[in-house]
């Protein structure tokens, strides 16, 4: 996929002194995001920037200059605002209207920004912090959602907001990842469907998560289901909250991709990392990297994208980047330093030679020398990419107990995945 | 003159002694079945009448009344046809009453007098018991098998009239086909029927899960792509199995003549047989059941066998969960207002299916299918049946290397061999195979090495296994064990082995979950 080059050049822009939304105005902003038929379009020209009450009473009666074919004065007249703003506050869920306090300032400049949001949770948890987008797609490999889940820990705990799609796969393991970090930035998220649609179900849990110590975000009314077209609308919403994107993994055409599309477009810096060139699940981000997209290969390549596109650009409030880069570093335990200072993971195989050598003090060393070779062999016919116990076989020419042994060992030292008849390395 | 004659009918697979009683009085000539025939029973007259009138005997222009006895039992099928025949004669005074006493009849007839096939005579045989019984010469085979003694057979109905009539002897059914089932020579292993083991290359994991279902009784699931060769590894299965035991092959018998199905030479079936049914079959078809003759199901011929589910996914739903009971219980109840019939049903289940809705759910990231989809596909198969299967293995399309290499895989007949080996030893525990070993002797049948306890424990803390899972994986972890001949005491690689090839609920959600 061939990204465009900047149409929407990052504008600097003053925060307007926003003022508060009253309880009126948030009512008629609910009820107009809420009338059937409502496109972000036709909101953002019928508010206008202008009070929702204002924009409420006019079409309503018909006269509102953006509604000249009263498509929506029967529905706005049925309607009743309160009602609507009751229904929000019954569930928790705050109205934001654009420009006025408590949007997220992120937004303000963005050409694709939604009028009005509903936020469940703390909104304020993406002011004045960098908010990174880690997205990708809903069927992931374990790679990738391990990769997701470890930028997400490893960004909240560099104060760093994750923001995704809590959608399956890997918009949920960032998330899961960024809840996971004790102490680290609250995550935030941006879902298609209504607030009290939990979507999909199985995320429910990371769901009441967000909507506690972190925000959840959406652009849809209430009662809205998983229709197809709101998650693409809403991959704009994330992309404009965040200052880098990164794609995790994505198959060659996929929703992270028009995420990463509609940041290219506003001139926000787009990551991906880098899979292997035999994963279906892969094509999407290398596709990316060939289009020379910045890769990622741990959350420091990420930090060092959030530092570089923080310069220039006018933002309120930033937190200091060294400092957040030492912070990122802290909980990184498990890396060593090399003379250039960069820091590279033990490998696989480093690993398996300290399994094997925990082994040893448990069996008989005869028995050990044994095991241990067996070992080493099965670890050497999982790729990275799982591998199914029938190739190990082949490969190995081991008997299917031995393997089936080692598999076992490998899985308690934590150098192997396995369970449903395939195995990876973690 | 009233004639009361003996003959059996079928209910489900036991037979019923019914008296077929025949009234031939004075008054308008008539023809009267009672005692609550179904239609075959009722349409039986005009082919008595014809064949009667074809063999040169004589119809009795007279009242005529037939009643089957007990007449509170439905009676279904055509054998009745013979004795309602001979019972005309014996009433109308054609044949002499004393000629016909301790006899019993069951047969077909056709209009030219021929005497044809009926279901079940093994069954019918059996429940004339003290009876000698005339049955049609193409059942003589699987009616010597309920004890030859006491079997006539004949072709014609003029050549049971005429050996009533001591005009001529029975006829003597020919020699090569009749002969005892004991001596059957087919003692096996057999050269397959389907295609030899040898022909799958690679799938050494699938081979050695045939080979430990084969032995244990362990109820085995295929997961994989379209052409990873399910079907055909499902098809050796059961080639590997040891001829069936004499009980066995006579209940299998029993079950195959009242369904009809053809039998061997010698009548008894020492094969275990092997049923494939297709997925659009209704769960009558699988349990057994029906209108007026309680027929077995799919489950009832594959007792004994191998009942091979190709696309499990595909069946229907109510389909699968009817399985649940049956597999537990090696039988099943048919229950309908009329009646209860048991059928046997313990068969070895193998069920193929692809791992997701478009098929290819093969390496993770590879399928295209959303997780919801997968997880509705995965859901037809409930958990309780699930639970059924000791082994589920993923079946990938071999690797090049193993096509285009030199075949050096083991024959049906070298690993027939060592089942039916394996299988003697389950024999001296007890049981028949390892599947059946009761969970309260498992410690002392499946001792296992400190190691493999520690295993075990391991997965047990985890939370990978749980109790139930801990008996299964004990039990296959005794028939790998016994396949590769280590002794008694059950080490730590099989038992690793047999947590690899346990069945878990992952097989079918894919790695992504």
């Amino acid at each position: 996929m061939a990204l465009p080059s900047m149409p929407y050049p990052a504008l600097p822009f003053a925060p307007p002194a926003s003022q508060p939304l009253s309880e009126a105005e948030a009512a008629c902003a609910a009820a107009l995001a809420s009338l059937p038929g409502m496109t972000p379009v036709r909101l953002t020209k019928i508010l206008g920037g202008g009070s929702p009450v204002e924009a409420w009473t006019a079409l309503r009666a018909g006269e509102h200059i953006a509604d000249p074919d009263h498509r929506f004065c029967g529905a706005a007249r049925r309607s009743c605002p309160d009602r609507v703003l009751s229904a929000c506050r019954e569930h928790g869920i705050a109205v934001l209207v654009h420009g006025r306090a408590g949007y997220p300032t992120a937004l303000l400049g963005d050409p694709g920004a939604p009028a009005v949001l509903f936020a469940l949770g703390d909104p304020s948890v993406t002011q004045g912090r960098d908010g990174v987008a880690v997205v990708g797609t809903r069927s992931a490999t374990p790679y990738g959602c391990q990769v997701a889940s470890e930028l997400g820990r490893d960004l909240a705990g560099a104060g760093i907001v994750v923001i995704s799609g809590l959608a399956r796969g890997i918009d949920g393991a960032a998330h899961a990842g960024a809840v996971r970090a004790a102490p680290g930035a609250a995550p935030a998220a941006v879902v298609g469907t209504g607030l009290d649609v939990v979507y999909p179900t199985e995320n429910r849990a990371l769901w009441d998560a967000l909507g506690t110590t972190g925000v959840i975000f959406s652009e849809s009314p209430l009662g809205t289901g998983p229709r197809p077209r709101v998650f693409p609308a809403r991959n704009r919403i994330i992309a404009g909250l965040a200052r880098v994107v990164v794609v995790v993994e994505s198959h060659r055409s996929g929703g992270a991709l028009t995420t990463a599309e509609a940041a290219a477009r506003r001139g926000i810096t787009v990551c991906a990392v880098p899979g292997s060139v035999r994963s279906p699940a892969s094509r999407g981000t290398n596709g990316l990297l060939v289009d020379g997209c910045v890769p990622v290969r741990d959350v420091d390549d990420v930090l060092v994208a959030v530092a570089l596109a923080g310069r220039g650009r006018d933002m309120p409030a930033p937190l200091p980047r060294s400092g957040s880069l030492v912070a990122a570093r802290g909980p990184v335990s498990r890396r060593r330093r090399t003379a250039g200072g960069r820091a590279v993971p033990e490998t696989a195989r480093e690993r398996a030679a300290s399994v094997v050598s925990a082994a040893d003090a448990k069996v008989s060393a005869a028995d050990a020398k044994v095991s241990a070779a067996v070992d080493a062999k099965v670890l050497a016919a999982v790729d990275d990419v799982p591998t199914s116990i029938e190739t190990v076989l082949t490969r190995t020419g081991l008997r299917l107990p031995d393997v089936a042994c080692a598999c076992e060992r490998l899985v308690d030292s934590g150098v192997l995945r396995s369970g449903d008849g395939w195995w990876a390395r973690t | 003159m009233l004639a009361t004659i003996p003959s059996a009918v079928l209910i489900g697979v036991d037979g019923r002694q019914v008296s077929v009683e025949v009234h031939v009085s004075n008054g308008l000539p008539g023809f009267t079945v009672v005692g609550l025939p179904d239609a075959a029973v009722r349409e039986s007259r005009d082919r008595v009448r014809a064949a009667l009138l074809s063999s040169g005997l004589p119809w009795p222009l007279r009242r005529v009344t037939v009643n089957l006895a007990p007449s509170g039992v439905r009676k279904g099928g055509a054998g009745v046809d013979l004795p309602i025949a001979i019972g005309l004669l014996v009433a109308s005074g054609t044949i002499d009453p004393a000629a016909a006493t301790g006899l019993a009849f069951c047969g077909e007839l056709g209009l030219d007098g021929a005497l044809r096939a009926v279901p079940g005579a093994v069954v019918i045989v059996e429940a004339l018991r003290g009876h000698t019984v005339v049955v049609p010469l193409a059942n003589v085979n699987e009616a010597y098998l309920a004890g030859a003694d006491r079997v006539r057979a004949a072709a014609t109905l003029r050549q049971v009239v005429d050996a009533l009539q001591g005009r001529r002897p029975w006829p003597t059914p020919d020699p090569t086909a009749s002969a005892p089932p004991e001596d059957d020579a087919a003692q096996g292993p057999w050269p397959p029927r389907r295609g030899d083991l040898s022909d799958v290359r690679g799938q050494r994991l699938a081979r050695r899960a045939l080979e430990a279902a084969a032995t244990g009784g362990h109820h085995v699931l295929l997961v994989g792509p379209p052409g990873s060769g399910k079907t055909m590894l499902a098809s050796r299965l059961p080639d590997l199995l040891p001829p069936l035991d004499h009980d066995d092959a006579f209940e299998v018998s029993r079950i195959h003549s009242v369904a009809g199905l053809p039998l061997p030479p010698g009548g008894l079936v020492r094969r275990p047989p092997f049923r494939a049914p297709h997925h659009g079959a209704s769960p009558v078809s699988m349990i057994g059941g029906g209108t007026s003759l309680m027929r077995p199901g799919e489950i009832s011929l594959a007792h004994g066998g191998v009942l091979f589910l190709d696309e499990m996914g595909e069946f229907p739903v109510p389909v699968l969960d009817a399985l649940r009971q049956p597999l537990e219980d090696g039988q099943v109840r048919v229950v309908r207002a009329r009646g209860t019939v048991t059928f046997p049903a313990r068969m070895l289940l193998v069920a193929a299916m692809n791992p997701c809705p478009c098929g290819e759910g093969g390496a993770p990231g590879a399928c295209r299918c959303t997780p919801a989809a997968r997880q509705r596909y995965a859901r037809r198969i409930s958990a309780p049946l699930l639970d059924r299967f000791d082994l589920a293995i993923r079946v990938d399309r071999p690797a090049v290397e193993a096509l285009v290499g030199e075949g050096t895989e083991e024959s049906t007949m070298t690993v027939a061999g060592r089942v039916a080996a394996n299988r003697l030893r389950a024999r001296t525990r007890g049981v028949r195979v390892n599947a059946e070993l009761p969970g309260a002797a498992l410690g002392e049948l499946v001792p296992v090495t400190g190691q493999a306890e520690a295993l075990l424990e391991r997965r047990l803390r985890d939370g990978s296994l749980n109790a139930r899972g801990l008996h299964r994986v004990r039990r296959v972890a005794r028939t790998l064990a016994d396949i590769d001949g280590v002794g008694e005491v059950v080490g730590e690689g099989h038992v690793a082995e047999a947590l690899l090839l346990r069945c878990r609920r992952d097989i079918l959600l894919g790695a992504d979950r």
